[in-house]
């Protein structure tokens, strides 16, 4: 089985035509590919696309550079319309992202040729088309005004003949030419370094991550030969233990593990996986595991080597200390040995020791067969942990004589050593970056020749092995920018710059697919063929190696790197879903969603032990007025000053702290959203500089052979509290029973759903009915007549990534109130995700122990909660609350079942949010896109930033009530589409900006009226509820309660009991009632 | 003519004669103003300035410099709406209600009470006005006819009703108490010298000649008005009520809102008038008109109704334990011991165990405990509404969304400013309007005049 099931093979495609015509069909309807490809004369022609593009090209030209000086005041038609630009109508492209950490396969879609979404390509692309908040962000930060519009020298906007003159001089005259860059997972660009170092003779490449999976690929190369970092399949595993590895969110390639886990998380295909996590941190993954532990990072090693231990694997002669026979290790162990081939290890500890270690485990399973493929491996992670160490000690010894180009990597920000690397840079006179940005780095360097954003450049990407990805541009270049290879090739003197006209680089990659790559896809195709699917799919998939089990050589005995230094702590960096390693720390979206865990935007934070944080007398209760308590950590003598966050579920002794903050620290232009604001507007500076949001993490990795992201830290409460914006302060669903539901998957499998999935029932005459049944108000008749739009959600699925929410923000031009604002509890988030931990007076959340301990509830939340996170917003009422509230009828019931918001007739009293029992209305309490106060934040107050909006939804004014709409312009789209086609709408048609983000496909959208929809069959499963099913507002929403695969007997017995009683209650009335109509005869 | 036993306490004492009786009223309006008036005059008048700059500064930026936040959609703002409209409640009560009763004590506060009640009802239209988000757009809650629009009012909204509830008591209200000024007005045309007065008064009291059929219908429309004026009384506080009452939020969605409601309305409409009374026998020396039987009959209404609120608190706590329903059991569980716990007990202090002194004579025939109760019991009517209006919202089912509410500095200059518009408008009232009902004070001068009272019968 190939890990990416959606992709056919380059053969099937040459001689299937009816595939090749459903291919063009399933992804982009209107893209003009489709028209050139169709015709045989066109399709020899190799110009007609670039034409189109021209064409394309020119009108967004016209369009944005006029955007940008002036705002656009009248909309002017086309004197002559482009071919492919209709307006109104939405194009969409598939192109690829990667930004040196995360990759993945995306659709563009461009209104009037701006990029204004992007999703994930679901049908062709890399590891079934999964994105993550900060891929689907991106977009915006293409329309940040602070991007480079044009090359420096010395920190002053030049020319590019002006810089290309300079630097050719330089390079010729320079000693070595070191290259810094991120790794190259492009083909062209890797065969353009080697021609590049061909010619100038003395080029030092090193390819450098900001967070290293180097050990990995030692581990691999020390105990099979292969240093390589395999591909991984969780959609396989039937038992998968984490040590330490945040798989769903940061780790490798989590974009496509994301996909892969949740295809194995489904009950009702009649087995689940089953999730054991070992860590320090409440990440991501820890929280969707059916099983979690607490360990700290010192003590991953004796985990490991116990797991060994219990599996009859080699424990290369690592200790398993204190874990030795532990309970819980046996457990997962015993799980592990019962699913040989079929289950998976992981650890995230950038650790040869560990990995090794880890190897030993995964090869007595006999995963390299089956969940594990080392022969395909991962091109990602190239790090060069100690070359590059070596380099920024040179470099800050002053060793570094020759010229130093940077490549899409930042090492004055990711590098412990950072602050001095940039002084020494500032005293070198041959220095190049290619950031897109003027960021820590690039300010430092003599010479910036900016690159294009991944939206408008051309690129090709090999993320494994087997798989070739080819980047379109989806606009024009916005500014006078060029592509980073172009630089190189102009360098070399191999290439002229044209400007924005330049086909320099795309020529090359074509050039470098002819050359290498269209061969291994295919020996008789035809490249033109080749490379226009390629670019319509945006990926070719070759023939993939065969996983073959590698011949393990087990060293006798590894030595784990311990934390270096001294201290009260233990430190685990990690990255938030949000922010990633930082690269779009300026994108307000981002740092306005907020985090999955903790639920805080715009900042970061120690997360520390809840328990230990109140004993040490940090605040653990804060709402908007009580901020947290500040600390300063200090590691391998580098302090820190951040607030404290308390987290239920951090491991005693250990400190969570997230990297990708302290960008711009010294006041470097990255991006508007990247500063603190204030009050009132305008940015806080102090010494003349604006002041960064959060402090960067990156200065306590330290270099052991690897970079490390954890270490011994010591951490002092310091006086004075911090504000902080959180979007939800409250811990536990507070044993609250129509909320959340949640059983476990032997009660699932065995039981009478009635336990666990109660319906509400209500005392009559006739004994109990189901709630449902009552009407206080004449039925809708949308409830069966015509479409009724239903969502559902699967609470199991849902793994809380949050990319819905940036999809959501997106598509809705949901605006941006910074942190002062969410602080005040007015984010305007029309969707959101609800994260609750349980309260150890709960069985599981949502089932109380016992009633009336509400204080208790609020207070006790368990040492190591497990975690529900619900994916909250409209529901739609068929009898809903607003509605009859709103003295204007500004928000009312559509005859398609929805709940809509006229904005025209909204005249801001506020009530229908009030009587919102699901809180999920937002006001606009002040005008966001024109009020000072949001200047810096909001992207529709900048004239680029505006361009990002979606034309199919409104811009709301201040003072009117806005939520989500279940993305009527979308079904507006669907149905016209399958009106103009003269069909009914199918299931399908229609899908939510948040459904289509979902990487796990938790969220169904459809017409429940249509009885074979999707949604319909999810909301007649036995998990569906209704969120407040007893207040009886019948909404278009439905859940799927949550399944863990653990044992939880005393949740099982309440349920069983739930189940008997209710049974009980209806057969007894049953009986009475029978007596009763007799007694009457 | 009426009799009046003489056990009961008499209502105007002294010895007082029709012409005493029009020169107390009339005093103060012809002679100079006190420097205290100017003083007090000027206090309000920056207060209420405040107030304005205050709302400009709203309407100009947005309701966000306001606390709201999304859970938490309305807190001071129609916290001040209620505890405004239910102070407007008393003046209707006692010209209406208590005419219907006869009860003769109303014509010392009737004047004063009415138009306070006037006053009350101007600040608490202005609540639900400026705290839409789109206040230009007002008008679009009437139900217009098409030339505006083909939309139609949403008869289902509560928040509709008040428009109707309110418009319609202030209507009558003032329509009640202008009638009831015409024949006062018409004195003072008669005595004062001023010829810009002597002509603004002539125009107020709309050619009022004294005849006995000026006087006739004078009687049947304050009757009649007092019919329809009843039932208001009644109504708009019910109808406030459903606001809360028709909802699904717990704490809000509670059948004994119109009641309870109506019964607050008159505590600290009472409580308010207690207030303004004190204030001006002393001011304007109409002790012989507003003394310790006036103040313990109203301090007996304030103990009543004080009661029958302290009641509805119980069946609520007691309601909401006994319907078994979590959110609602939780609401008020965290009304008494969550966050606003401070809040809850101020209430129950204020409202329910202060109004409980009354019971001791002494008390309730003490001006100072009297004065300091009335402020009291609205400071508890304030609390009252808030505790009502955002511990129940601040907490409602989804725990995800709690939240809190913190006022800002608008919130607290709008509140006060509205306490300085409301003063300058009664401190021009008692500057230039009969403050009390001079002729219905003749009416009972005979047979509840102290000097009258006790008098032999032959001297008549």
């Amino acid at each position: 089985m190939s890990m990416f099931e959606n992709n056919k093979s380059i053969e099937k495609m040459n001689t299937n035509e009816a595939y090749f015509e459903s291919r063009v069909d399933m992804s982009a309807p209107s893209l003009s590919v489709d028209e050139f490809l169709a015709d045989e004369q066109t399709r020899e022609s190799s110009t007609n696309r670039r034409d189109f593009l021209k064409f394309l090209g020119f009108s967004v030209a016209a369009a944005t550079v006029a955007a940008c000086e002036a705002p656009v005041t009248k909309a002017i038609p086309y004197v002559v319309k482009p071919e492919d630009i209709t307006p109104g109508k939405a194009n969409w492209y598939a192109s690829n992202y990667y930004d040196g950490n995360t990759f993945a396969s995306i659709m563009v879609k461009t209104r009037e040729g701006r990029p204004i979404h992007i999703k994930g390509n679901t049908d062709f692309g890399f590891g079934g088309g999964g994105i993550s908040p900060e891929i689907a962000a991106s977009v915006l930060s293409l329309y940040d005004n602070e991007r480079l519009k044009a090359p420096l020298i010395s920190g002053s906007q030049s020319t590019w003949a002006d810089l290309d003159k300079k630097v050719m001089d330089g390079l010729k005259n320079a000693g070595e030419i070191t290259i810094v860059s991120n790794t190259i997972i492009s083909p062209s660009t890797q065969m353009l370094i080697a021609a590049f170092s061909e010619k100038f003779g003395r080029v030092n490449h090193i390819q450098y991550d900001a967070v290293s999976y180097a050990a990995i690929r030692s581990a691999n190369e020390k105990t099979f030969g292969l240093a390589a970092i395999p591909s991984y399949d969780f959609s396989k595993a039937k038992t998968i233990v984490s040590v330490g590895a945040d798989f769903l969110n940061g780790w490798l390639l989590s974009n496509a593990y994301r996909v892969q886990y949740a295809k194995n998380r489904k009950p009702e295909n009649g087995s689940m996986s089953k999730h054991y996590q070992f860590e320090a941190n409440m990440s991501i993954a820890g929280a969707n595991a059916d099983e979690r532990m607490m360990v700290k990072p010192s003590q991953y090693a004796a985990v490991l080597a116990a797991l060994a231990e219990e599996i009859g694997a080699s424990t290369l002669g690592v200790s398993s200390g204190e874990f030795k026979s532990n309970a819980q290790i046996k457990a997962a162990a015993k799980d592990l040995k019962a699913n040989k081939g079929a289950s998976l290890v992981v650890c995230g500890a950038n650790d040869e020791a560990l990995q090794m270690l880890t190897n030993s485990i995964n090869n007595t399973l006999n995963n390299y067969t089956s969940t594990i493929n080392i022969q395909d491996d991962v091109n990602l992670f190239k790090s060069e942990d100690a070359k590059m160490e070596r380099f920024v000690s040179d470099a800050i010894a002053g060793k570094v004589k020759g010229a130093v180009i940077f490549m899409g990597t930042n090492p004055v920000y990711t590098h412990p050593k950072g602050k001095a690397l940039g002084e020494a840079l500032g005293k070198m006179n041959m220095t190049i970056s290619t950031a897109s940005w003027n960021d820590e780095t690039a300010s430092k360097c003599k010479y910036v020749a900016p690159d294009h954003h991944a939206l408008e450049s051309w690129n090709d990407f090999a993320p494994v092995r087997s798989f070739y990805a080819l980047a379109q541009p989806t606009i024009k270049p916005i500014h006078d920018t060029a592509a980073a290879q172009e630089s190189l090739l102009v360098w070399m003197g191999e290439a002229t710059r044209a400007g924005r006209e330049s086909r320099a680089y795309y020529d090359y990659i074509r050039k470098s697919w002819a050359a290498n790559i269209s061969g291994r896809l295919g020996a008789d195709a035809n490249f033109e063929e080749i490379w226009n699917l390629a670019v319509h799919n945006g990926m070719m998939e070759g023939p993939k190696a065969e996983a073959q089990a590698p011949t393990f050589n087990a060293p006798t005995q590894v030595k784990p790197a311990q934390a270096t230094g001294s201290g009260t702590h233990e430190v685990v960096l990690y990255t938030k879903t949000s922010m990633g390693i930082g690269l779009q720390a300026g994108n307000p979206w981002l740092q306005e969603m907020a985090d999955p865990i903790s639920k805080i935007t715009w900042d970061n934070y120690i997360t520390m032990n809840y328990q230990e944080a109140k004993d040490a007398g940090y605040n653990v209760v804060m709402d908007q007025e009580h901020g947290a308590s500040l600390a300063k950590i200090t590691v391998n003598g580098v302090a820190l000053e951040l607030p404290v966050i308390p987290t239920p579920g951090q491991a005693k002794g250990t400190l969570g702290l997230a990297l990708g903050y302290g960008r711009g620290e010294n006041g470097e232009a990255i991006g508007r959203g990247a500063f603190k604001t204030k009050e009132y507007g305008g940015y806080e500076e102090k010494d003349g500089k604006r002041v960064a949001i959060g402090a960067n993490a990156f200065k306590f990795v330290n270099f052991n052979g690897n970079y490390h992201y954890t270490g011994a830290a010591s951490l002092s409460k310091i006086e004075g509290t911090y504000p902080i914006a959180s979007t939800q302060f409250q811990l536990t669903a507070m044993g609250r029973t129509s909320i959340v539901k949640e059983t476990t998957l032997d009660a699932y499998q065995n039981d009478d759903s009635t336990g666990y999935n109660l319906p509400h029932m209500l005392m009559t005459h006739h004994g109990p009915e189901p709630v449902s049944k009552f009407d206080l108000w004449a039925s809708h008749p949308v409830e069966h007549i015509g479409h009724r739009w239903a969502l559902s959600i699967d609470l199991n699925s849902c793994i809380g990534c949050g990319t819905c929410l940036i999809a959501c923000q997106s598509e809705n031009n949901v605006p941006v109130v910074g942190k002062d604002e969410v602080r005040r509890g007015r984010e305007m988030a029309w969707l959101r995700i609800d994260r609750y931990y349980k309260s150890s007076d709960e069985l599981a959340i949502g089932t109380k122990k016992e009633e009336f301990s509400f204080t208790a509830l609020e207070k006790n939340i368990d040492e190591n909660p497990t975690v529900v996170f619900m994916p909250m917003l409209c529901q739609h009422c068929n009898h809903a609350p607003c509605e009859t509230v709103c003295p204007v009828a500004a928000t009312t019931h559509s005859n398609e079942g929805l709940n809509q918001m006229t904005y025209n007739r909204c005249i801001g009293t506020r009530y229908c949010a009030n009587n919102c029992p699901y809180k999920v209305r937002r006001f606009n309490w002040f005008n966001y896109p024109a009020y000072k106060k949001f200047t810096e934040i909001n992207p529709s107050q900048d004239d680029l930033g505006r361009m990002v909006l979606n034309p199919d939804v409104t811009v709301r004014t201040r003072g009117v009530m806005e939520k989500c709409s279940m993305c009527v312009q979308r079904i507006q789209e669907g149905k016209l589409k399958a009106k103009v086609d003269a069909r009914p709408v199918v299931d399908g048609d229609v899908t939510t900006a948040c459904a289509d983000a979902c990487p796990t496909q938790a969220i169904t959208m459809g017409d429940w009226n249509d009885t074979g929809s999707g949604v319909r069959k999810a909301s007649e499963e036995k998990r569906a509820y209704q969120a407040l099913e007893e207040i009886g507002v019948k909404p278009n929403i439905w859940y799927q309660t949550k399944v863990r695969n653990h044992s939880n007997e005393e949740l099982r017995k309440h349920q069983q009991a739930v189940a008997a009683k209710r049974k009980h209650d209806i057969d007894k009335h049953a009986h009475n009632h029978a007596e009763g109509h007799n007694d009457h005869h | 003519m009426h009799k009046e036993a003489a056990i009961r306490e008499p209502l105007i004492l002294g010895h007082k004669t029709y012409h005493d009786i029009t020169n107390d009223v009339c005093h103060p309006i012809e002679d100079k103003a006190p420097r205290m008036w100017y003083l007090l005059f000027t206090i309000a008048a920056i207060v209420g300035l405040y107030g304005v700059g205050n709302i400009l500064y709203l309407l100009g930026t947005g309701i966000g410099t306001w606390g709201l936040n999304k859970t938490v959609g309305w807190a001071w703002d129609i916290t001040n709406f209620v505890w405004w409209v239910g102070i407007g409640h008393a003046g209707t009560l006692i010209s209406a209600v208590l005419l219907l009763f006869r009860q003769k004590w109303r014509m010392a506060i009737n004047r004063s009470a009415e138009a306070m009640t006037i006053f009350a009802v101007f600040m608490a239209g202005l609540f639900p006005l400026i705290h839409m988000g789109r206040l230009w757009l007002a008008y679009w809650v009437l139900p217009l006819p098409n030339q505006f629009g083909s939309l139609w009012t949403n008869f289902n909204s509560p928040l509709l009703w008040d428009v109707f509830a309110i418009s319609t008591y202030l209507s009558v209200s003032l329509v009640f108490w202008y009638i009831g000024l015409i024949p006062d007005f018409a004195t003072l045309r008669d005595r004062v010298k001023n010829p810009l007065s002597k002509r603004m008064y002539s125009l107020l009291s709309f050619g009022w000649s004294g005849r006995a059929k000026n006087w006739n219908r004078f009687e049947i429309v304050s009757l009649v008005l007092a019919g329809i004026a009843t039932p208001l009384v009644f109504s708009v506080h019910s109808i406030v009520s459903f606001d809360f009452a028709t909802s699904v939020i717990p704490g809000w969605h509670t059948t004994i809102f119109p009641p309870y409601f109506v019964a607050g309305a008159v505590f600290s409409g009472f409580a308010m008038v207690q207030t303004l009374m004190l204030i001006m026998r002393k001011a304007f020396r109409l002790e012989a008109y507003i003394h310790t039987k006036h103040i313990e009959y109203m301090n007996i209404v304030i103990m009543v109704t004080g009661s029958i609120v302290g009641v509805a608190y119980l069946t609520e706590l007691f309601v909401s334990w006994y319907s078994g329903v979590e959110y609602e059991s939780y609401a008020f569980i965290n009304r008494f011991s969550g966050p606003y716990a401070w809040a809850y007990w101020s209430m129950m202090t204020c409202n329910v165990f202060s109004p409980q002194l009354m019971w001791f004579k002494k008390l309730r025939r003490s001006m100072l405990f009297t004065f300091i109760i009335s402020i009291v019991v609205n400071i508890g009517m304030w609390f009252e509404r808030f505790v009502i209006i955002v511990t129940s919202i601040h907490r409602d089912y989804l725990p995800s969304s709690w939240s809190m509410f913190y006022p800002t500095p608008t919130d607290i200059g709008v509140y006060i400013g509205t306490i300085g518009l409301f003063s300058v408008f009664f401190l021009l009232f008692a500057r230039f309007f009969p403050v009390l009902p001079i002729a219905e004070l003749k009416t009972i001068l005979k047979s509840s005049g102290e000097s009258y009272k006790n008098a032999p019968d032959d001297h008549h």
